[in-house]
């Protein structure tokens, strides 16, 4: 006789097998520093690499004028500017990537640990019938 | 009402039946869609502005993951690009790079309002985005939802002013490419529509979620009103000198409104008069619950019955003749 419970409960795992199992478990499977480390990693490099976009659009933009004073202009203080507009930048973008790979990895925790459960749940059943 | 909700039914179960060639058939006729409007809105690039080489692409991106409408359309738009002129190209690349690597990177399932909000354009009917964004989504969206209005944006720049850039000589390269990024950088209407579309999101977002009675449709009147209010206030301040015609931005809030209203019957569609308030305790709390149910309603089952007439035994005075 099929056993209603059980196959409700086995639907709703081999729904979450075939959809989020996978990239939660792509997540799990590093510790949680590590995981945040690879992220905020990532981040600060893309985060560089489009500054280095912007950054080449700007002195393009106005290059008649760059090359004209690029021996006036004092080069450390204009260094001195430009990566702290980098640090800023690139920095506040790297830190809300963490926030929310954090926030991922904590919702990605909490649902294998309801699918684990679920297998719990079901080998009992199972055991209860046999 | 009542025929509505069986409707609804049916076409749940119409969905579920044939999801496997609905969603390959939604990629198909989007990517169809936006690669038409691209080539009829850029089309200088001869060689892929044919209707063949758009059903190839849209036929590829149907059985291809979402990204990839995406990624054609970029490409079809940087070849057009490319083929009126350098700069062009060049400014459109870098936008896309940057897009790709801050946002895409990180949210690539919300990539699909950036082809959409565009679409909404071309049908004249940009204001739905935001209230179904704000019924549907989180306010992460409005992030997607403005990378769309750029990407809008930078084709109907582009398109409005080939014949002003193709004019200019061609060795006068930082003359073009100065004059491309003030043309986008300073238009104030992409600004006001990024602005505007944004705080109704969050407004529709944080409504829809309000503890009250009817919250949705509450949420999609609010909606309208500040995308209403926001555009008004904005072209005042920022003398855009109207991108919007007041028409327009009454009709498509119409279509708007319109459009959420069927999103609350599909996704929020509850009955407020049997709601229940509970309340009870456990060890560590005491809780104040409201409870409202779903209206649900059966699809109705038909029963085929088959009557098979009776046959007449022969009667016994014609067997007699």
């Amino acid at each position: 006789m099929i056993n209603e419970e059980r196959v409700i409960l086995m639907t709703r795992m081999a729904s979450y097998e075939q959809h989020d199992e996978k990239k939660n478990m792509a997540i799990v499977n590093y510790f949680r520093n590590d995981y945040l480390g690879f992220e905020f990693l990532k981040s600060v490099i893309c985060g560089t690499m489009a500054f280095l976009i912007v950054f080449g659009m700007y002195v393009f933009y106005d290059f008649e004028t760059f090359m004209q004073d690029i021996y006036k202009i004092d080069l450390l203080a204009f260094g001195k500017k430009v990566l702290i507009i980098y640090l800023v930048c690139v920095g506040g973008y790297a830190v809300i990537t963490y926030l929310v790979h954090a926030y991922r990895y904590h919702l990605a925790r909490r649902s294998l640990r309801t699918y684990y459960n679920n297998l719990k749940k079901l080998q009992n059943m199972y055991e209860r019938q046999g | 009402m009542t025929n509505l909700l069986v409707m609804k039914e049916y076409l749940k179960q119409f969905y579920a039946k044939y999801e496997v060639y609905l969603h390959p058939l939604a990629k198909f006729l989007l990517s169809l869609i936006s690669l038409g409007m691209i080539n009829s809105k850029l089309g200088y690039m001869g060689t892929i502005d044919h209707a063949s080489i758009v059903l190839i692409v849209a036929l590829m991106c149907s059985f291809l993951p979402r990204t990839c409408i995406i990624l054609f359309d970029a490409l079809f738009i940087l070849l057009h690009l490319y083929a009126m002129a350098l700069e062009c190209a060049i400014v459109a690349l870098a936008l896309f790079l940057v897009l790709f690597l801050l946002y895409f990177r990180f949210s690539p399932k919300s990539i699909i309002a950036v082809v959409l909000t565009p679409v909404c354009f071309g049908l004249k009917v940009p204001y739905l985005i935001p209230i179904a964004y704000g019924l549907a989504a989180t306010p992460a969206s409005a992030v997607a939802v403005s990378c769309g209005v750029v990407a809008y944006y930078l084709i109907s720049y582009m398109s409005g002013n080939a014949a002003a850039v193709s004019g200019m000589a061609s060795d006068e390269m930082i003359t073009r490419f100065r004059f491309v990024i003030d043309g986008l950088i300073g238009n104030k209407a992409m600004i006001l529509t990024i602005v505007a579309f944004s705080i109704t999101i969050m407004v529709v977002y944080i409504v829809r979620r309000l503890p009250i009675m009817q919250s949705w449709r509450i949420a999609i009147l609010a909606g309208v009103l500040t995308d209403i209010m926001v555009m008004l206030i904005g072209d005042l301040m920022l003398d855009t000198n109207l991108s919007i015609s007041i028409l327009g931005l009454l009709g498509g809030s119409i279509v708007a409104a319109l459009v959420g209203e069927v999103l609350r019957f599909l996704l929020f569609n509850v009955d407020y008069y049997r709601m229940e308030r509970v309340q009870f305790e456990d060890d560590e709390y005491y809780y104040y619950v409201k409870a409202v149910p779903k209206i649900s309603i059966s699809k109705p089952s038909r029963n085929v019955k088959k009557i098979n007439s009776q046959r007449r035994p022969q009667s016994m005075s014609s067997q007699n003749k």
